[in-house]
């Protein structure tokens, strides 16, 4: 029936009743995910959610716009079983077989032709999607809730497709055969672009909810740390954000199969893989927030088989890429091979419903046209990921001119390359430029400017004697800052300084309550001269604990961005982003009774 | 209209010009009817100002200079050997 086993799970189990009513009987795909019931739970979730519910567009429709993208797919399964359940709405099986031959010629109108159309270029050829496109539907008189429906739905099938074949589900009935005149869409012409504006979070309208007092988002928070874009860009439609939410949170959030961390591999290289620009920006974050430094996280979305993973990891991201890319080609041998390296069963399940849902995810975050939380990774920006070819779809192959691209971006490219040949001038004129830069960050760290200097040169000789270790994956400022936090780092544990860097998760839920609430002078840098103005923020900004003090130094004096910060430092960007929240609070805690309204000269 | 929990969730994002624009509309409402908050956004926007004008912790130009002539002092020495 299945790849894997079948374990009985009584007949309480509360998802086979859904399934029972949806189509009589419990189907092979729900039967071939017993070993781990969360995932049955999770696929009954966003069924039940998406396909279900009649909010917007009509069951009936939904099912036709599923079998029609499954049929583009090639999924003969879903094909088969929703097929059935078309019947058994009463859709007569002539208009089911017009439907698969070709669904512009099966008596839908000429919007819900326009409406599956779109499901069809965002199913096969997401990146291309245009923010136009959407606009056209809507001229049809397609609604943003109608939308949305829709592209979850072509998600839904993405979800399936990858299902089915990773299990080497077998069709619960006779499996219908499809017609070769229905293939997936043709190559777009027009060139993929950028969106363009930043006004909204995606192509729809979306409505303001708190993190903190709407349900669906605590869930999240408590297993991303942040409320990504992707969410947001949903709030309009609570039903299916909370479907949606409660599926991703509760595959990815159990860590007593696979770990967390292999699951985020899963998804950075399947998102890579897929183009999506959007999902490895988020996942190389997550990563750095599971101690993954930005280097391997880089290197691991541009070519996980250089990276320095076990060979059984690798053979597991092998799989997740091939059931996404050639559903059509798996084999009981694919799974066996997994075995071998000692996976188990349960671990082979996570393995597929965790790609499953990344390509859900990919496709809903393409169809809906979701803006970055984040800059992604240089080489995975969204106007140089469309160059590669949607066939030869990445990891390996471009690795080279990925490099080559963060290469061009790093105006030291240059000189460092002179360096590396020894030439000491060109050395030289690297120290020079960065001197500065280095400097901050050690004495954000260390606190103590004389220990500061010191150890500037440390870190220069030491980035000499390791340049030819220096790749070019990232940019030559970014690895000396690395080299600087090291540093200190080293330095704080030799003079046993228990002041901690490095903190786990959660810090960000730590509130800080601002306690001074008295307004300021309407200009407070006139108050006192510059000399005395950078003494009293350098006072206080080498009182605040380390690990907000370097935050801060970096963004709001060295003016790195958010992303730069976090790359330098190893930490996610949420995590940059409450440290240098607090760092700022605390700050301006500390200089409130100098800069108040009432605070004069004589009050200091 | 949001409460100030709420708006101190959005508060960094808002600080760095990075929320949507239905975000920014809900806690400018808020800032326009809650005093609180207002002297929070504005001391802090403040406090930010300061700092990055201050130019604290800048190296003296004669130090860094120590800096880069004793570290290629060494590192010529090395080469020359």
């Amino acid at each position: 029936m299945s790849y894997l086993s079948e374990v009985d799970l009584g007949e309480d189990f509360s998802p086979f009743a859904f399934y029972r009513d949806r189509f009589e009987r419990v189907p092979n795909i729900v039967r071939a995910q017993t070993v781990l019931p969360r995932a049955i739970e999770a696929q009954a979730i966003l069924e039940a959610g998406l396909l279900q519910a009649e909010k917007t567009l009509p069951r009936e429709l939904k099912e036709l716009l599923l079998v029609t993208v499954a049929a583009s797919r090639g999924d003969v399964y879903t094909v088969t079983l929703h097929g059935k359940l078309l019947s058994n709405l009463g859709v007569s099986e002539l208009a089911i077989e017009e439907l698969l031959k070709d669904y512009r010629q099966a008596g839908l109108s000429a919007t819900q032709v326009a409406l599956f159309d779109y499901c069809l270029k965002v199913s096969h050829w997401g990146p291309w999607v245009q923010a136009a496109d959407v606009e056209s539907l809507r001229q049809c008189g397609f609604d943003d809730d109608s939308i949305q429906e829709a592209v979850l739905v072509a998600g839904l099938e993405s979800y399936l497709c990858t299902l089915n074949a990773g299990l080497g589900v077998e069709p619960d009935f006779e499996p219908r055969s499809l017609p070769a005149t229905q293939t997936a869409p043709p190559p777009p012409r027009i060139p993929p672009s950028n969106h363009g504006s930043r006004e909204k979070v995606s192509f729809l309208d979306s409505v303001y909810r708190s993190p903190k007092t709407f349900e669906p988002f605590e869930l999240i928070l408590s297993s991303h740390g942040f409320i990504p874009n992707y969410f947001r860009a949903q709030t309009a439609r609570p039903d299916l954000l909370k479907a949606e939410a409660e599926a991703i949170v509760g595959v990815l959030h159990p860590e007593d199969v696979l770990s967390r961390r292999m699951k985020e591999y899963i998804l950075l290289v399947v998102s890579a893989a897929n183009l999506n620009s959007y999902c490895v920006a988020v996942h190389c974050n997550l990563l750095r927030g599971l101690g993954i430094t930005p280097e391997e996280g880089d290197q691991i979305a541009l070519d996980y088989r250089e990276a320095n993973l076990p060979e059984s990891e690798r053979a597991m991201l092998d799989f997740s890429l091939r059931i996404t890319q050639r559903p059509r080609e798996i084999h009981r041998d694919d799974v066996d091979r997994l075995r071998t390296f000692g996976f188990s069963e349960v671990q082979i399940l996570e393995c597929v419903v965790t790609t499953a849902l990344n390509n859900f995810a990919n496709t809903v975050q393409m169809g809906l046209g979701i803006e970055p939380d984040f800059d992604p990774p240089r080489a995975f920006e969204k106007k140089k990921m469309h160059r590669v070819p949607a066939e030869s779809r990445p990891t390996g192959e471009d690795t080279g001119a990925s490099i080559a691209a963060v290469a061009a971006e790093d105006s030291d490219a240059a000189l460092v390359a002179e360096a590396q040949r020894g030439n000491l001038d060109a050395f030289e004129a690297l120290v020079r430029s960065h001197t500065r830069r280095v400097y901050r960050t050690l004495m954000a760290i260390l606190g103590q400017p004389e220990e500061a200097q010191d150890a500037s040169q440390d870190v220069f000789l030491s980035a000499f004697k390791n340049l030819g270790g220096f790749q070019g994956r990232s940019k030559f400022s970014t690895w000396l800052v690395s080299i600087a936090r090291n540093t200190a780092i080293q330095r704080l544990r030799d003079r046993k300084s228990l002041e901690s860097l490095d903190e786990g998760a959660g810090e960000a839920d730590e509130e800080f309550r601002p306690r001074q609430v008295r307004d300021w002078q309407d200009d407070p840098e006139q108050m006192y001269s510059t000399v005395e103005t950078r003494e009293l923020v350098e006072k206080s900004i080498l009182q605040l604990p380390a690990k907000y003090r370097v935050v801060l130094m970096l963004r709001d004096l060295e003016q790195l961005s958010i992303e730069e910060v976090a790359l330098n430092l190893g930490l996610s960007s949420p995590a940059v982003k409450a440290r240098l929240l607090r760092g700022r609070l605390m700050l301006r805690e500390a200089l409130t009774p100098h800069f108040a309204a009432s605070a004069g000269r004589a009050a200091r | 209209m949001i409460t100030c929990d709420e708006f101190m969730a959005e508060f960094g994002d808002y600080l760095s010009g990075r929320v949507s624009p239905e975000v920014r509309e809900q806690l400018e409402l808020h800032l326009s009817q809650c005093r609180t908050c207002q002297v929070l956004y504005d001391s802090t926007r403040k406090t930010i100002k300061i700092v990055t004008d201050s130019c604290s912790f800048d190296l003296p130009q004669a130090v860094s200079e120590q800096i880069v002539d004793k570290v290629m002092a060494k590192l010529r020495r090395a080469q020359g050997q």
